[in-house]
């Protein structure tokens, strides 16, 4: 019987600037080197079946991705997945975990991110004020591409969700959770940006992906 | 550690394009502690990530360096045009990736010199990471700028900018120059002590120990050697292929690069002399591994990098004494494995139905040949041994089997060609569409395609065309325009390459000295990425040209008389320079050499007593 599992994985450090594209590539590659039993599409041009439920964009690191597989062998057993494959993936993508699924990836709504963000020139907490500051306004626009051209897209409403509690005189850091899933997705890149239009600064920033949760805010698992 | 990169580096990443070329962090990648080694090398390809990481040559010598416990070894590439910008702007100097370090942390800075046209880059990257360009610029014994690979067969134009250059192949003369560098480190040598020691080394030219006085005419009257250099140069070459280093893992990009696979190096050299090779001539003679290394070989890189497909790489595969015999034992193997296998350069005279179904090349893209002349003729007189009716005869298997595309690679512009010839290679590409429709069991329903590329040719140093004018820009797009014109049939595919990129080339290839000027104006002027369209700039090049007083046709298309003194007649390749001149005149008389397993034609290369010189035939 084929059986669904899900592999629980990092994407950090260097492994953040490699696009989805070569890290479903290093990911099949390393199912293929640690023999896992997994199962083939059939039909003229077999491949391993994997399917990432939420891609990552470039540039943004993950404490808790996913990718599903499906396994041939009953006997199988999963919980030796991440040693098998943690010695052929780079220092950047390790594997902690993998599990039955519990929630369709369809059900994901949300993503907790935590990002450190400066500005040169401006202190953590300068930069700090000057976000709060434009939580004054009435809204925080900015252009995105979508299917049917460019559109305004108002921010406001996320950077109003921020909270900088973790936040000292150094670093200027911030955690929010984002619409994320199929039918809504804000980037946190895209957020930033409209506040760089605003502030007339650019932002260097790091951001975290911590966490995706489905409507209810229940953990996705 | 794990964040290599500096921060500064880290808020740019974000602003360019592919920025995991610029990382590091890749698997196999090499991590020392900079406090336990005492030889820093930083190998630095001049051209971008994604060709450099397939290179062969820097995967070999990248491991290698690193067997030894005491040497580090990172890899630099030229970052892209984005890129530099940013670094530029920023001050960032250029850093290797492993550590991260820039640059000048490091004892020796090497360059492999693959295509006159990246020469701009290799200044470029020293200027980036803010090394003085000029050899006598850099004083201390530190930060020694080496180079090798095949274009270090001419040297000249590069003589200013680098202190030593190693002639022929690497795996030894490389490791003797560092331990040298140790030595004279803990000693307290200077810069100028260790060059000179170093030059004694077989293998090792240092420029700056010659001197060069020239005609009026601007040809070279002198080459002299000074303080005890040796007066020719002799290459270096491995003769036991079996014993010398092989890499048993490759760095395993994160990023998708030009050739993402693991690569078997099964000989090295060339028995063919086709005269317009430069790689055949500097590689003589043939050496082979071994089935039984090459076998072993395989296994363990595929083992160690997870890739499931090996290129076998030669100058011409199917050249290797027992073809038959490496594909039937290797494909038992690659079978069991589900690995593929690939073998690129294969000719087309000798090989069969069985080989051809057991490569994945083949399989993939079509067949690929490279008659390189259209007419009998012109291919006798370049002595590259490919038959019309046998090339046809493989088309011909090879349509019954379903394929449907073929490639065909020739050169315009080589010696003695007549417009005739010009024809002859649309004649050819015709005769490979008419054998299609001749075959009785071609795949019906669908037609064929005939691509003809056709680059232009460029004399290069120490082949039989060493003297040849180049043709010029103007005869060369004629050419071209001509054979557009002679292909009528929209089976056919032509593409051509321009002419201007391949003009610059052949100044490069032959130039001496007196060029280095112009790269230090080039450099000046920001030029970088010539091998790339969108980087080139002819009119600006010929701009540079002019500011220095150079005429750049006098490299590029002028004929040579024999007697004249070549820039570089002091290295010694092996091949002596009568083998040339006998072959450029057999070349007029369209007059074919047998190859070096039919039989022994006295180039020279017998004195290193070993490879195919003393096969028994
Ligand atoms: S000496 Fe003879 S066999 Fe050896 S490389 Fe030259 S031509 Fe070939």
């Amino acid at each position: 019987m084929l059986k669904n599992v899900r592999i629980w994985f990092t994407k950090e450090f260097e492994c953040k600037y490699i696009s989805h594209l070569d890290l479903n590539r290093c990911m099949l590659r390393a199912v293929r080197r640690a023999e896992l039993p997994i199962w083939y599409t059939e039909g003229f041009n077999p491949h391993p079946f994997v399917t990432f439920p939420l891609p990552i964009s470039l540039g943004i690191s993950a404490k808790r991705e996913c990718m599903d597989i499906r396994i041939v062998d009953d006997d199988f057993e999963i919980s030796q997945i991440p040693e098998l494959m943690n010695p052929l993936l780079p220092r950047g993508i390790q594997v902690f975990d993998a599990t039955t699924p519990k929630t369709d990836a369809k059900f994901i709504t949300f993503a907790e991110y935590e990002a450190t963000i400066s500005v040169d020139g401006m202190t953590a907490t300068e930069l700090r004020e000057s976000v709060s500051a434009l939580c004054e306004l009435e809204c925080v626009t900015i252009k995105k591409k979508s299917k049917k051209g460019m559109k305004d897209v108002d921010v406001l409403p996320y950077i109003k969700a921020m909270d900088f509690d973790k936040s000292d005189s150094e670093n200027c850091r911030l955690s929010v959770i984002l619409p994320a899933g199929n039918t809504k997705n804000v980037a946190l890149p895209l957020v930033f940006k409209a506040i760089e239009n605003h502030i007339n600064k650019e932002i260097n920033y790091d951001i975290v992906k911590l966490n995706m949760y489905t409507e209810g805010m229940e953990e996705f698992e | 550690m794990i964040f290599l990169y500096s921060k500064e580096v880290e808020k740019i990443l974000l602003k360019v394009q592919k920025p995991g070329r610029y990382t590091g962090g890749e698997i196999n990648s090499v991590i020392k502690d900079k406090d336990k080694v005492d030889l820093r090398f930083a190998f630095c390809f001049p051209d971008t990530y994604e060709i450099g990481m397939s290179h062969l040559g820097m995967k070999i010598l990248y491991s290698q360096f690193n067997s030894y416990e005491h040497i580090w070894c990172e890899r630099v590439f030229a970052p892209w045009t984005d890129m530099e910008e940013l670094m530029r702007e920023r001050n960032i100097p250029l850093y290797a990736l492993e550590s991260g370090d820039p640059l000048t942390e490091f004892d020796f800075i090497g360059f492999t010199l693959q295509y006159e046209l990246s020469y701009t880059n290799v200044l470029n990257m020293l200027s980036l990471a803010g090394i003085p360009l000029l050899s006598k610029d850099r004083t201390e014994l530190k930060n020694i700028v080496v180079a090798g690979g095949t274009c270090v067969s001419n040297p000249e134009p590069l003589a200013d900018f680098i202190d030593i250059f190693f002639i022929g192949e690497g795996e030894e003369v490389d490791i003797e120059v560092m331990e040298l560098y140790r030595k004279c480190r803990d000693k307290g040598c200077t810069k100028k002590e260790f060059l000179r020691l170093a030059a004694q080394i077989k293998g090792v030219y240092v420029p700056a120990l010659y001197d060069v006085e020239y005609n009026e005419d601007g040809t070279i009257c002198r080459f002299q050697p000074t303080e005890g250099a040796p007066a020719r140069v002799e290459k270096r070459l491995i003769m036991d292929m079996d014993n010398v280093y092989y890499p048993d893992s490759f760095v395993v990009p994160l990023v998708e690069i030009v050739h993402d696979r693991a690569i078997e190096e099964i000989f090295r050299g060339c028995i063919r002399g086709c005269r317009f090779c430069q790689a055949g001539f500097l590689n003589r003679p043939v050496r082979e591994k071994s089935k039984e290394t090459i076998l072993s070989q395989c296994k363990t890189l595929c083992e160690n990098t997870g890739y499931d497909e090996i290129s076998l790489s030669s100058l011409s595969s199917s050249d290797y004494s027992d073809i038959v015999g490496l594909l039937t034992c290797l494909s038992e193997w690659s079978d069991d494995e589900g690995v593929s296998l690939s073998l690129p350069s294969l000719r087309v005279d000798g090989f069969t139905d069985d080989i051809m179904s057991r490569i994945k090349t083949v399989r993939k893209s079509g067949l690929t040949f490279a008659p390189e002349a259209g007419t009998q003729r012109l291919r006798d007189a370049i002595n590259k041994n490919v038959r019309e009716d046998e090339l046809l005869k493989t088309c011909h298997v090879a349509f019954s089997g379903g394929w449907t595309n073929v490639k065909l690679y020739f050169m315009i512009g080589l010696p003695t060609e007549t417009y005739e010839d010009v024809e002859g290679i649309a004649k050819l590409g015709q005769a490979v569409v008419n054998e299609f429709y001749r075959c009785e069991n071609r795949a019906k329903g669908r037609g064929v395609n005939v691509t003809v590329s056709a680059s232009s040719f460029v004399p290069k140093p120490h082949t039989p065309f060493q003297w040849e004018a180049q043709n010029s820009i103007e005869t060369i797009e004629k050419k071209q325009k001509h054979l557009k014109e002679s292909i009528t049939t929209k089976k056919i595919t032509f593409n051509y390459h321009a002419a201007y990129t391949s003009f610059l080339e052949g100044v490069f290839a032959r130039g001496d000295r007196k060029l280095c000027k112009v790269l230090s104006k080039a450099i000046e002027r920001g030029f970088h990425f010539d091998g790339w369209n969108d980087c080139f700039d002819f009119e600006a090049w010929m701009d540079v040209f002019k500011e220095c007083g150079i005429d750049p046709k006098f490299y590029a298309s002028r004929k040579r008389e024999f007697d004249e003194i070549l820039p570089w007649d002091f290295l010694d390749y092996g091949v002596s320079k009568d083998f040339l001149k006998k072959e450029c005149e057999k070349a007029y008389n369209s007059e074919t050499t047998p190859n070096c397993r039919e039989k022994c034609s006295g180039c020279g290369a017998a004195c290193y007593k070993g490879g195919v010189c003393v096969e028994k035939r």
